[in-house]
This record gives C-alpha cells, sequence and structure tokens, in this order.
C-alpha cells in the first residue's frame, strides 16, 4: 500500500529565480533557509513520489482549451521553457503513470472529472520550488494542474473535497510507494494588475493562522470571501486547501512567513501534521 | 469576456523566438492576428490601461515583459489608470 510520507507547501516566483542575483543578501539567506529546510524534510520522508499542486502559467493551456483540473499520468514531463528557468535540472521530470493513473480513476469513479495529459510543461509554479529545495534525488512527478488563472475556477469548497478525494485516492493505491504532496503558490500577490507588488500581508497572516489550526469550515470561509481581494496571485491558495484537506485538516508547522515586495509574493512556507 | 486574438498574441510571445521576432517587426507579427482596430491601435501604442481590461493579467503583464517594458513602468502605467485599487497592503 502507498503511505503518504509527507505533506509540504512553498511560495513560487518568477523573481526569485530572474532576479535572484539582484535580491538582498537577508532576503535570498531567508529564502534560500526556508526552501533548504523543505527540501530537507522532503529527503527526510524518503518520498519516492511527489503529487505536485500547482497552476499553469499558461505553459500547457490557452483559452482554446482550459481544464479546471489536469492530471499527468505520462512517463515524463516536460521541464520549465521559461528562459530564466533554463538552468534548472532534469530537463525532463520523471513521472509515476500509474500513481497518476489511479488518482484519475479514482476522481472519475467519484464526483471530479479531471482532464488528463501524457505530457505536461512543469513551469517555474513547481520548479522553481524543486529547484530551490535542493534535493538529492528528484522523485517522480505526478503533477496536478489546477487552473488559478482564469476565472471561473474551482470554488475553495471543491479544492477541500478535492483534496480529501487524493488523500483517499493515495490511501487505496495497492503498491508500495512513499509518496509526498507538495503544493506551491500564494500567498497574497498581485500580476499585472494595478496592486502588483503590493502584499496583503493581514490577509496572508489570517490565512496562515487559520492553516495552523486546522479549522476547515473557518478556512473556506476566509478564502471565499478574502482571497479574491488579496490579488489575483492569491488565487493559488487553492493549492495549500487541497494540500489542507489532504493532510486532513490536522494543522501544520509554518516555516517562515516573507512578505517580500521585491519578488511581488508573499511568501509562506509550510509542512503539515499528519496522523 | 477576454479579447481572445490579443490573448493569442500575448500567448504566442511566450515563445522566447517569437517575442524576438516582434521586437524586431511588430507589424509584420501583427499582420498574423485578427485584431480590432482599436486593439491594434493600443497594442502598437503600448496602451497598458486600454489592453489591461481586454486580457488576463498575467498575459498582459507577460506581454510588456516581452516587449522590454520595465515592470516599473508597467506598474505605473496600471496604477495610473486604476490609482485606488485596493485599501492597506504593503507596497513594494
Amino acid at each position: 500500500m502507498a503511505e503518504l510520507v509527507g505533506i509540504y507547501a512553498a511560495s513560487h516566483g518568477p523573481l526569485i529565480a530572474r532576479d535572484w542575483h539582484r535580491l538582498s543578501d537577508a532576503l535570498k539567506g531567508r529564502l534560500s533557509a526556508a526552501y533548504g529546510e523543505l527540501g530537507r524534510r522532503l529527503s527526510a520522508s524518503a518520498a519516492e513520489v511527489i503529487v505536485g499542486l500547482a497552476p499553469d502559467h499558461w505553459t500547457n493551456f490557452f483559452l482554446d482549451n482550459l481544464p479546471s483540473l489536469c492530471i499527468g499520468i505520462g512517463e515524463e514531463h516536460g521541464g520549465p521553457p521559461e528562459p530564466y528557468m533554463r538552468d534548472f535540472t532534469p530537463k525532463a521530470l520523471t513521472g509515476d503513470p500509474e500513481l497518476g493513473r489511479h488518482i484519475l480513476e479514482t476522481a472519475l469513479t467519484s464526483e471530479f472529472e479531471p482532464a488528463l495529459s501524457y505530457r505536461l510543461r512543469l513551469d517555474h509554479g513547481l520548479c522553481l520550488p524543486l529547484s530551490r529545495m535542493k534535493l538529492p534525488r528528484m522523485p517522480r512527478i505526478v503533477p496536478i494542474l489546477i487552473n488559478e488563472l482564469e476565472p471561473p475556477m474551482l470554488s475553495y469548497r471543491r479544492c477541500f473535497a478535492w483534496g480529501g478525494l487524493l488523500r483517499r485516492a493515495i490511501a487505496s493505491y495497492a503498491k508500495p510507494a512513499r509518496v509526498a504532496i507538495l503544493a506551491t503558490g500564494g500567498l497574497s500577490h498581485s500580476i499585472g494588475e494595478p496592486t502588483m507588488g503590493e502584499i496583503d500581508e493581514d490577509f496572508d497572516r489570517r490565512c496562515l493562522d487559520a492553516l495552523a489550526r486546522g479549522e476547515e469550515s473557518e478556512l473556506i470561509d476566509l478564502l471565499e470571501r478574502g482571497a479574491g481581494r488579496a490579488g489575483n496571485g492569491a488565487h493559488e491558495i487553492r493549492n495549500w486547501a487541497v494540500a489542507h484537506a489532504a493532510a486532513g485538516g490536522r494543522g501544520f508547522e509554518l516555516l517562515d512567513y516573507l512578505p517580500a515586495p521585491e519578488v511581488y509574493v508573499g511568501c509562506a512556507y509550510a509542512a503539515w501534521r499528519l496522523a | 469576456m477576454r479579447d481572445y486574438w490579443l490573448s493569442k498574441l500575448c500567448f504566442d510571445l511566450l515563445e522566447p523566438a517569437r517575442a524576438r521576432e516582434y521586437r524586431q517587426d511588430r507589424e509584420a507579427v501583427l499582420k498574423r492576428y485578427p485584431l480590432k482596430p482599436e486593439v491594434r491601435a493600443a497594442v502598437l501604442d503600448d496602451d497598458v490601461a486600454f489592453l489591461a481590461r481586454l486580457i488576463n493579467p498575467y498575459l498582459l503583464r507577460f506581454y510588456f515583459s516581452a516587449v522590454g517594458m520595465p515592470d516599473a513602468d508597467f506598474i505605473a502605467r496600471l496604477r495610473a489608470a486604476d490609482p485606488n485599487p485596493r485599501p492597506a497592503a504593503r507596497r513594494g
């Protein structure tokens, strides 16, 4: 049977890669420490597979065809296409077709109908945290892309339901596998909006406080009411909601939170409590 | 509602080679997209405020990044078009 060995979350942002050399030493130090601690924990968990929850930054999908949810069930996925991610290795990431397909089939026999892909390109959303975590060995990846850029999107209530389904799917996977979940994105930030560069620190801290306590209905209420006003990048907190539900809502340990206008993002890093 | 062809232009320019071609000859690239006249004019004028109403904000940001507009300039133009979008946030 598969075992859920860790659930983590990390913010991402293009400037953390593109402008790294321009960031202050203090900010680079905090960011490196947070990503590094997540990498250390993920390595210590001996995870063989990472289920990666991320948005798609117009990398795989466009207005022609824009799934709310898409599961990568291929043997391999492409690395990030962004020029500022050119140093990312490996250039292609090994998938886990059997686990991906099991999650998909579990969803289709339950209350979700995700799209599928045999080869996704994984952009900075997932690959920036993976890169900064400096993992000694890259686990297999089952990417799950959630539409968090173009409305309408999954409600937060549905994200919690999706997280519960993900937990059940991993628990019911018959093959032995150590599985971790990595949610990326958020917290508050704005891209291409007049508030670009602003961070809603108050919202972020209320959000983190509710996540730490684990109270699901409070979180859903806060996110449904507040996330839309914390910048369009805050839609990515959906990944945190999925992770929270997958962890069974037991709360989490906040590793760091940095409101970082230099990279336009309220950056947060966390590990959920399991069992 | 989104302007499909403007969105498609911005999406296509995510490809670095296409963005290079666009920077060298905007008119030639624009001929491939059936943009409405007022949209085409706004593109040629780098009219951030006008275009912001028509496409996804991420695509808008990608587009102006691809054409080489510095973020500070881009953000200033966005704010000029909507000077008070949200109360009390930490500004970078």
